[in-house]
């Protein structure tokens, strides 16, 4: 293994550690307290981040780990100017960006009592990007794709770690920052991962009783010293929204669930107990369309684009959300993001002016690849049988009708859903999307880089392609801003998969609970660390 | 008697057997399985993984085999593990067990207690103001179904009292009050509903026993119209109670569904569907045979009940 020498002055440290972040607000945090979370189903995985894509096991798993980096838990907006370091004490970009070097805490132990050690990095992120050596296996990789352009990791000493990269990647530090990123510990089998958790966070699974709650204690062996504030937490799983609403009102849950929280919900409980605190923030998961380009008519862009045209975007979030999203193209919108398209710049896109222009735009599209009121567009709109997804399809299929089109709403069950749009058995369908961290690479490699299997679409251009590949290596910021508000404008041209709406959240808590920052990325904030109760 | 006993034992073996062969079909025909949800849940498919995890669940073999292996590991007591969670499927199902046998008790025993002596009352007052309102009473049961009745009840309590009872179990071991307050209210919503149907065959039958001639006969010795009725027409009338009780607490152990789900309860129901949407096919399995089990026994039980009730009716023979 190359041994590296890096010495103070060469170093460009862009990091601190998150134990020096001040808590928000003026009052003293206190030790000591419980807090009941709201979960709205069990963790799917256990606590096996790194085998799930979803909020449900992020959020409950997230007190048990750390990753090496992490987005500062007191701040909402979400970019790389607010990582913190976690198990990495500070971090370096060498060699142009092509070398990301981390330098690890020296006083991290394992739940068991072990010593955390750079294997301990290289063993999971290894098994993460599946590499050919890597030492351990998960069952599945999601997330394998964030990390397509590493060639190697090395643990030169004990302490430090080098993720060494094909070319440059300013991003990567972005999505090793995500909630999605901890490290597993190398002595623990990846499954075990799946019924319970070694980790190093500030809180130990004291017991998962499987579809009813999650409790877990204090970690008095905890790095950061004073951390965490609270004695213990418990997740508890309510399936029914009505029940978990009731027990966060009648205050047996103390903390909402992340996305959970409708503004027709937040109006409501607001209204009952208007001491309750209530942040709006964005989920990170915008609501869309996929069009499979395989077949016809969508493989036609003049259908797609008449599709786009026809979804009244403001009247979307209007009906169906009650004011409760934003409009944005591909990347999450100002404020809520970094790199979403301004609002002139939304106006001008496909579907996001005034309706009635929108529809008439439609109208002529269709006509121009033949499909008239003798000859009307019929299609299949699939989605997923839940009312999240069913609220918007119903909308949009209300939308098509208006310009001509025949659409017949197909409901698939969630067991079916992913599978068939990967295999591309559907025409048209009502699609919601999770970004895990706000950064480009993470979004496009994953949905709209040709045959990556979440590219429902099938969509595949060389030249979007090559937009990303270049902002993804791009290293001044305001440059790749701007090629990244290029691929959201031909994305949305294209109508590669027409973005509607970002949703937001009004997380709710109860005032007791105290710097528990809902960021705008619902995958990001669970560590629970910083958290403390008045009560 | 022990030649009926052994006889309806073999008949449940039998409806036991056919049982698991539909069972197991029934959720293979399902479209997807476990692999197709944990790639939906991961958002992410790839073919090579995909085929490794079914290697690993032993979903790759034919279905003859996976079924064999299902009733050896039954024989063996050993219930497989769950798909889900990695877990021995019993480990998972047993807590889960109490809770619903619980909660079907208590509610089969709010439904009788409510049901019997207001049907036995609407029968005697009938035609009578009493009559009608009991009448409308128990429709009323019948039309509400108890999950909306259930999220009436917990909507009301957080809207005017801003309570609810508690969201997670509450053993009875840990806090009795806490418990009792817990199942009350379910309870209550899914014995209302029973005692509805309880009411009226109770009422229906009472009626056709009290035209009997030995009813008449009875008062005409002077018998005092409560030992007419408690003594000797009810006894009579309780037949077709005794059968609907029965099919009423099978139906709770695996109908509660949405009650669990609205009051937060842990129970078998609950599960069963989670497990079914997961595909999780040794906990459903498994729960579903349970349930089959607790179906027949009931049934069983019942019609031993019969010949204890009635002298008239004699196994064996």
């Amino acid at each position: 293994m190359r041994r590296f020498r890096y010495t103070a002055a060469a170093l460009a440290i862009a990091g601190v550690v998150a134990s020096g972040a001040a808590p928000a607000g003026a009052e003293t945090p206190k030790a000591g307290g419980h807090l009941n979370v709201m979960l709205r189903e069990d963790l799917s995985q256990g606590f096996s981040i790194h085998e799930t894509s979803t909020i449900s096991t992020v959020w409950p798993a997230m007190p048990c780990l750390n990753n090496l980096v992490i987005f500062d838990p007191l701040k909402r907006v979400e970019s790389v100017d607010t990582i913190v370091g976690e198990l990495a004490e500070k971090w370096s970009w060498q060699d142009n960006y092509r070398n990301l070097v981390f330098f690890l805490r020296k006083d991290v132990k394992w739940h068991d009592g072990k010593p955390f050690t750079s294997q301990d990095v290289k063993f999971t992120f290894d098994m993460v990007r599946g590499a050919p050596d890597a030492q351990g296996k998960l069952r599945l990789s999601p997330r394998k794709d964030w990390y397509a352009n590493v060639e190697a990791i090395e643990a030169p000493d004990a302490y430090t770690v080098v993720f060494r990269l094909k070319r440059p990647q300013p991003g990567l530090l972005a999505m090793l920052a995500s909630g999605y990123s901890p490290v597993y510990a190398a002595h623990v089998n990846p499954a075990a991962y799946r019924t319970g958790c070694i980790g190093t966070g500030p809180f130990k699974v004291k017991e998962w009783r499987k579809g009813e709650f999650v409790d877990y204690v204090k970690n008095p062996d905890y790095f950061v010293k004073g951390r965490p504030y609270l004695d213990s937490l418990r997740y508890v799983v309510i399936k029914e929204r009505g029940t978990r609403m009731a027990a966060l009102q009648a205050g047996q849950l103390d903390v909402s669930f992340p996305g959970e929280v409708t503004k027709t919900f937040a109006t409501q409980m607001k209204k009952a107990v208007p001491q309750l605190v209530q942040t709006p923030v964005a989920t990170s998961v915008n609501e869309n369309m996929i069009m499979n380009m395989k077949k016809p008519p969508f493989d036609n862009q003049k259908v797609r684009l008449a599709i786009s045209y026809a979804i009244d975007r403001k009247g979307l979030i209007e009906a169906v959300h009650q004011g409760g999203a934003v409009p944005g193209a591909s990347m999450a919108p100002k404020p809520y993001g970094v790199w979403g398209l301004l609002e002139k710049d939304l106006t001008a896109l496909p579907g996001y002016g005034k309706a009635a222009d929108m529809k008439t735009r439609a109208r002529k599209l269709l006509a121009e690849a033949g499909f008239n009121a003798q000859n009307p567009l019929k299609v299949e709109m699939a989605t997923r049988a839940i009312p999240l997804y069913v609220d918007m399809a119903s909308f949009v299929i209300n939308e098509l009708k208006q310009v001509g089109v025949e659409a017949s709403l197909k409901q698939v069950e969630t067991a079916q859903w992913h599978a068939m749009a990967t295999r591309g058995e559907y025409q048209i369908g009502a699609n919601l999307t999770g970004i895990g961290v706000d950064e480009p690479d993470a979004n496009y490699y994953e949905n709209y880089a040709c045959g990556s299997p979440r590219n429902y679409s099938f969509y595949c251009s060389e030249q979007v392609m090559k937009m990303v590949d270049q902002q993804s290596q791009e290293l001044d910021p305001k440059k790749r801003l701007q090629i990244i508000a290029g691929i959201q404008k031909k994305l949305e041209e294209d109508a590669a998969r027409p973005i509607l709406d970002w949703t937001l959240d009004y997380f709710t808590v109860w005032p007791h609970v105290k710097n528990l920052v809902p960021h705008n990325n619902i995958y990001n904030y669970g560590r629970m660390q910083e958290v403390w109760s008045s009560k | 008697m022990k030649t009926y006993i052994a006889q309806r034992l073999g008949i449940a073996i039998l409806t036991l057997f056919g049982m698991s062969v539909v069972i197991f079909l029934l959720l293979r025909l399902a479209p997807g399985n476990i692999v197709d949800i944990l790639f939906s849940a991961a958002g992410y498919v790839d073919p090579q993984a995909r085929q490794e995890i079914m290697r690993e669940l032993g979903l790759d073999q034919p279905l003859w085999l996976q079924y064999v292996e299902w009733i050896r590991q039954m024989f063996s007591g050993d219930l497989g593990k769950s798909y889900r969670y990695d877990l021995p499927a019993w480990e998972i199902i047993r807590p889960l067990v109490p809770v619903t046998v619980e909660l079907a008790t208590l509610s089969l025993i709010v439904s009788v207690v409510l049901g019997v002596p207001l049907g036995v009352i609407s029968a005697v007052r009938q035609d009578t103001g009493l009559d009608y309102a009991l009448r409308v009473f128990s429709l009323a049961g019948l039309s509400m179904p108890s999950f909306w009745l259930g999220m009436v009840i917990i909507l009301s309590l957080v809207a005017w009292f801003g309570w609810i009872p508690p969201v997670t179990y509450v053993p009875p071991t840990e806090n009795f009050r806490l418990h009792v307050v817990q199942f009350a209210l379910p309870s209550l919503a899914v014995g209302y509903r029973s005692s509805a149907l309880i009411m009226r065959i109770t009422r229906s039958s009472l009626l056709e026993v009290m035209r009997e001639d030995y009813i008449r006969t009875a008062r005409a010795k002077g018998q005092s119209g409560r030992i007419v009725i408690w003594q000797h027409a009810l006894k009579n009338a309780i037949l077709p109670v005794v059968t609907v009780i029965g099919i009423e607490f099978a139906f709770l152990i695996g109908g509660l569904v949405v009650t669990e789900t609205v009051f937060n309860l842990p129970g078998l129901a609950r599960f069963l569907v989670e497990a079914i949407l997961w595909r999780d096919y040794p906990i459903v399995q498994n729960i579903v045979m349970l349930i089959a089990i607790v179906v027949i026994l009931s049934n069983l039980v019942v019609d031993l009940l019969y010949g204890v009730l009635d002298p008239r009716v004699r196994y064996g023979n």
